[in-house]
């Protein structure tokens, strides 16, 4: 391949990646095109796009966060007991539910900085350290919950957050298309995205995942760098499990957020990113996001045994990820 | 849930005693039979079940801790196991105690069938509680009727049909129970030809798993009646799923006796206008059984009328009946 080509494969053949599953699923089922199906691939998916939008951060300086989908869902269960805990004193539900989500964001951003320090300041692998927060922080929500279901005592507002969105446009049956789940992916994308990119703190971002040394001697505070990547996902996990959890009006502590840490890291090496770190972009972990969702869509939509499931997703994700990879396998 | 099963298990349990010459009252609940036990010797008790990874094994770990507390003459060993490894090595370090009895929902009934041969060699009196063993090591063995669970829900659905309409059919795990309860239901779909089953696909028993798969089926099938969802946590995936699609008028029946849908039948809510038992409480039939039998010394000459294998019959719950299977304070 001539060096041109297989640079803008590199670039963009995530893009075109997406842009064949979504032919291929609009050939093989009439109703994928139907904006009702579009709309729900991205709300499907929304929560696991803001997890892997603070992956691809922590990606890029060379760590991993493998605790993302114990801190949604510790994160969730906490919001919801402090906000049923403000309306059985009688707050008001806006009150209540911002409770919750205040909570969410702080218990979030807690645990990110737990693991931030783990790995910046005491210095352990990533993987090791992000998987002690994966088994353990689980636990804090398995245990007032007895590993049950928690219920929000809200009846309006917080199953309203997870249903609702803005009033135009609509998808038919007064339905809307952009649900606040989805808007929020939107607005996290695109904080994301000029963080990453525009700002003195990405750019040490990328310094110190590419050369960590080199970063330091020339200046850069790397321990804070990487703490900041870690607390900006669990903060982007703590409103992720808001958003879960005012969609299902619950928190099923056994069940929320399993292997979000998995498609998450699937995500970010869809979108390009390389898992040495130094290297990653907020917008092809998006589009990688919306590949995995379309894929799931499109096996329940063609009716693809449960069985085999696991198998094809593993292929197109390898797929995905060695279309992109034309320069290196020369 | 299942005041049946377990005033049959009373009964049971009343009769072994008076059988057994020890009329100590079983209708209390407490620990005052106590007296009865030899003194000085606790009688030790390990209960394995899985974790509760959907609401209804929630369910189970709620029933057994309950039916545990009962009992505090007894020594309990009580462990949660997400996996048949795990379990396998839960009930093995059990092993290594002076253990009399074991209570077992086996994670999967093939690879536990070993080890619970293993206790049962040890003369380790064994209650298999849902999932049943390979071989005859149990023994008592309490299940749930999962065929008679597929078809009593699809007879209802049918009939609040009236024999026609188009429904979606959801899924659990792949597995024995899923199977026996699918293949119940669509023997009673098929015998009758005016009910359509637009699609069948897994929900794997998961909230979440079953909104995204009915999200995906209602949008293949513009005119869909009702969801035969086949369990509680999926039927409530479905409908969310219908909520976010904006469709009426279509209704649900899931399974299991989960309290919420139970309340909400009970209160006549369209969307669930009956649901099925499938009482996770079988875990405390099997807990209770294991202590009577054992507490006497006497589980020789129980064995030789107490039958080793039990089906509890499953009940359709309707607006009627529904505040029998009604417990507020329970976690499913």
């Amino acid at each position: 391949m001539n060096p041109k080509a297989s640079h803008l494969l590199d670039k963009y053949g995530i893009y075109l990646a997406l842009v064949i599953l979504v032919a291929f699923s609009a050939v093989m089922s009439p109703t994928f095109l139907n904006p009702e199906n579009l709309r729900n691939i991205v709300n499907q998916q929304a929560v696991i796009g803001l997890v892997a939008i603070g992956m691809t951060l922590v990606v890029v300086t060379g760590g991993i966060d493998l605790s993302v989908g114990s801190t949604v869902v510790l994160s969730a269960t906490m919001g919801l007991y402090a906000m049923n805990a403000q309306l059985a004193k009688g707050a008001s539900e806006p009150v209540a539910v911002l409770v919750a989500l205040g909570t969410g964001a702080v218990v979030g951003a807690l645990c990110g900085w737990t693991m931030g320090v783990l790995v910046a300041r005491a210095k352990l692998a990533p993987f090791i350290a992000t998987l002690c927060g994966l088994v353990a922080f689980r636990s804090f929500a398995l245990t007032p919950a007895k590993a049950g279901e928690v219920r929000s005592s809200s009846l309006d507002i917080y199953p309203g957050i997870g249903q609702g969105g803005l009033p135009w446009p609509l998808v038919g049956n007064g339905q809307p298309m952009v649900t606040w789940n989805i808007l929020v992916l939107i607005v996290a994308a695109v904080l994301g995205w000029l963080i990453l990119e525009r700002t003195t703190l990405g750019r040490n971002m990328v310094a110190v995942g590419g050369n960590e040394t080199a970063a330091r001697l020339a200046g850069v505070r790397t321990e804070r760098v990487k703490t900041v990547a870690y607390v900006l996902t669990g903060l982007l996990c703590g409103i992720g499990g808001f958003l879960q959890a005012a969609r299902m009006n619950s928190v099923s502590t056994a069940q929320v957020g399993t292997l979000y840490e998995l498609d998450a890291i699937a995500a970010v090496a869809i979108g390009g990113a390389s898992l040495s770190g130094g290297v990653g972009s907020v917008t092809r972990t998006v589009v990688g996001v919306l590949v995995l969702s379309v894929i799931q869509n499109m096996l329940v939509t063609l009716e693809v045994s449960q069985y085999l499931h696991g198998a094809v997703k593993g292929a197109i994700i390898l797929f995905a990820v060695l279309l992109q990879r034309g320069r290196n396998s020369e | 849930m299942n005041l049946r099963s377990l005033s049959t298990s009373l009964l049971v349990l009343t009769a072994l005693w008076s059988v057994s010459g020890c009329g100590t009252s079983s209708g209390t609940g407490s620990a005052g039979g106590s007296a009865s036990t030899t003194p000085g010797k606790k009688i030790k008790i390990g209960v394995s079940v899985p974790s509760a990874d959907h609401g209804w094994t929630a369910g189970v770990g709620y029933w057994a801790e309950k039916a545990m507390a009962m009992y505090p003459d007894v020594e309990w060993v009580y462990k949660t196991a997400d996996k048949p490894e795990t379990q396998i090595a839960d009930i093995e370090t059990m092993m290594t105690g002076e253990l009399d009895g074991l209570v077992v929902l086996a994670t999967e009934s093939a690879p536990l069938t070993p080890v619970a041969k293993a206790a049962h060699e040890r003369g380790i009196y064994i209650v298999n509680v849902d999932r049943g063993f390979l071989e005859p090591v149990a023994d008592v063995f309490i299940e749930g009727d999962n065929e008679a669970f597929g078809r009593k829900s699809a007879e209802f659905v049918v009939q609040k049909l009236g024999g026609k309409g188009k429904i979606l059919v959801l899924e659990g795990i792949p597995s024995t129970v899923n199977t026996d309860r699918v293949n119940g239901a669509n023997k009673v779909f098929q015998a009758n030809p005016g009910v359509t089953v637009l699609e069948s696909q897994s929900g794997m028993w998961n909230r979440q798993k079953a909104l995204e798969v009915t999200q995906a089926m209602l949008l293949k099938h513009p005119q869909v009646d009702a969801i035969w969802a086949s369990d509680d946590d999926m039927a409530l995936g479905a409908e969310q799923a219908l909520k976010e699609a904006g469709r009426q008028n279509v209704w649900i029946l899931g399974g299991a006796g989960m309290k919420d849908i139970v309340k909400r039948v009970m209160d006549k809510d369209p969307v669930f206008p009956a649901n099925i038992t499938y009482p996770p409480s079988m875990i405390a039939t099997g807990i209770h059984l294991a202590v009577s039998n054992l507490r006497d010394g006497k589980k020789d000459d129980i064995k030789q009328f107490m039958p080793r294998h039990m089906k509890l019959d499953v009940e359709l719950i309707t607006p009627d009946n529904a505040k029998d299977f009604y417990f507020p304070d329970s976690v499913y």
